[in-house]
């Protein structure tokens, strides 16, 4: 588990990208949708690299910026293309203020020529 | 009237424009003040780009998303409500390599601007939020809730002023103060409630003229009599050729026979509440530098934006504003249109009769201002000092 931010890091309506060694190499995407409940998934569509944090964030389902391909924050699931593949969904954890994270252990869904980055 | 003073012999060069040629004539603008590019570029520079400019109307943009893009100066600019509803304003080009980002002239439900060159993405709030192939040695860190990864970039920002009467003004990022200073009664604003009502006809005209001329020509009337036969039917003092403006507070009044301001004078549409007994059958007009004029009349309201396109050419839009209720019972508008769309046609034939023979060199030095025309001389002086 890994500590993503303070309860009230966030507002309804707001994401943020977590991109350090805690995310082993892929940036994640923290997000607190309209009626204040939390999801994350990575943060990098699977159709090219663009960062989910700074898409369109409305109901449950966050628009990538580049190609409005859209990803269900519960499962990750994508509606369109040009996305084909689903982004992966990480476990939210609240306990006190902290939010916390459970890594998926699944392999990422990254778009062509991007690879998790290695510490180095 | 006729001109029967002699016009006496002066050193034209010594002259100014405003300066007293004898005891009636003033002097005008040179020819080449409507024509000059250097001098058109400073006016854009000091004047349009650096005042308040009215943009909009508020009302224009209801929600968040709604977007137009409108012309300051010499800048596309789009204007904008974020997701919040605020207004935002923007220059209208990618800061990749300068394309136009949005070539679409209004519309709603806008997430954000995607450049057609490369897909460098803009949110509402003007920052770039996805462009391909980002570089990793552009890495950037910055506070707040999103870090950015990507070369930090916004598309620049306008300040933005939502002013009483709820007319959205742009100010380019000049530090010169942009009075709002007009001729007219301003009060008649207040009045009739402009900011209540609503758009019933948009015309927009290509003027193939300065936009002085057309400043000018709003301000005198000197010519109703001559070019204006239905305005002065309806209006019968203009016939005498002093402007609504000439004497500040001065409404001119409907003609006996007259019942609204219509062509041939039928009844208008029933009188704006707020509107005096004063006021009823009675016209008034406003210029509101740099690039508005005002015209009130019991039951609407017309009113015009100048964009200066060129030194010899003027985009003016011009709106004809009633009740919601009136716009919204489908009313036909045309006779109450129709007058004041014939006195644009016919000012604006006249500015380009001017405009077509700016640059004859028995105008170099301009022309004469008359009596119920010296008022222009403060206008003209204003517009010389502008640029400086």
């Amino acid at each position: 588990m890994i500590v993503a931010c303070r309860r009230d890091a966030l507002e309804p309506g707001e994401a943020l990208r977590l991109d350090g060694p805690e995310t082993q190499g892929v940036p994640i995407a923290l997000f607190r949708t309209d009626d204040g409940e939390f999801f994350a998934i990575d943060d990098t569509c699977t159709h090219q690299d663009a960062s989910l944090a700074d898409g369109w964030l409305e109901d449950c389902a966050v628009e990538c910026p580049l190609h409005a391909s859209r990803f269900d924050l519960r499962t990750g699931a994508v509606d369109a293309p040009p996305a084909k593949r689903p982004v992966r969904t990480h476990e939210v954890v609240l306990d006190g203020d902290t939010v916390f994270l459970v890594l998926s252990t699944d392999q990422p869904n990254l778009p062509p020529g991007i690879a998790p980055a290695t510490t180095a | 009237m006729t001109l029967t003073e002699h016009v006496p012999q002066v050193d034209t060069l010594a002259l100014e424009p405003g300066d007293q040629i004898s005891e009636s004539l003033v002097r005008t603008l040179p020819g080449s003040a409507h024509s000059s590019s250097e001098v058109f570029a400073a006016e854009q520079e000091h004047i349009f780009e650096t005042m308040w400019v009215r943009a909009l109307r508020a009302s224009e943009l209801p929600g968040p998303g709604d977007f137009r893009t409108v012309q300051v100066g010499r800048e596309g600019i789009i204007v904008s409500r974020d997701r919040k509803g605020r207004l935002r304003a923007f220059f209208n080009l990618c800061r990749h390599r300068g394309a136009r980002v949005c070539s679409e002239g209004s519309g709603s439900g806008r997430r954000s601007s995607q450049c057609g060159h490369h897909a460098w993405t803009y949110d509402l709030d003007g920052r770039l939020i996805a462009a391909p192939n980002p570089h990793e040695d552009a890495r950037h860190r910055s506070g707040g809730v999103r870090p950015a990864r990507r070369p930090r970039a916004r598309v620049a920002g306008l300040r933005l002023d939502l002013r009483r009467r709820r007319r959205t003004l742009v100010r380019g990022d000049g530090d010169g103060c942009g009075a709002l200073s007009r001729l007219g009664d301003v009060e008649s604003i207040e009045h009739h409630g402009v900011e209540t009502l609503q758009v019933g006809q948009r015309i927009t005209y290509d003027v193939k003229a300065n936009g002085k001329l057309i400043v000018e020509n709003f301000m005198e009337c000197y010519h109703c009599a001559t070019i204006h036969p239905e305005l002065t039917e309806v209006l019968p003092e203009f016939a005498d050729g002093l402007a609504a403006q000439y004497v500040v507070g001065h409404g001119a009044e409907f003609g006996e026979d007259v019942q609204g301001f219509t062509v041939d004078g039928p009844e208008g549409l029933g009188r704006i509440p707020g509107v005096t007994d004063d006021q009823d059958r009675r016209y008034f007009a406003v210029t509101i530098r740099p690039n508005v004029f005002v015209n009130l009349v019991p039951d609407h309201v017309i009113f015009h934006r100048t964009y200066p396109m060129g030194p010899d050419r003027t985009i003016v839009e011009c709106d004809w504003l009633y009740l919601p209720e009136v716009v919204a019972s489908g009313t036909d508008l045309t006779k109450s249109v129709k007058l004041f769309d014939l006195v644009n046609r016919q000012d604006f034939e006249a500015c380009e009769m001017c405009q077509a023979a700016t640059d004859s060199k028995k105008y170099a030095d301009g022309g004469v201002l008359v009596s119920s025309e010296h008022h222009i001389a403060e206008f003209q002086s204003w517009a010389t000092a502008a640029i400086a």
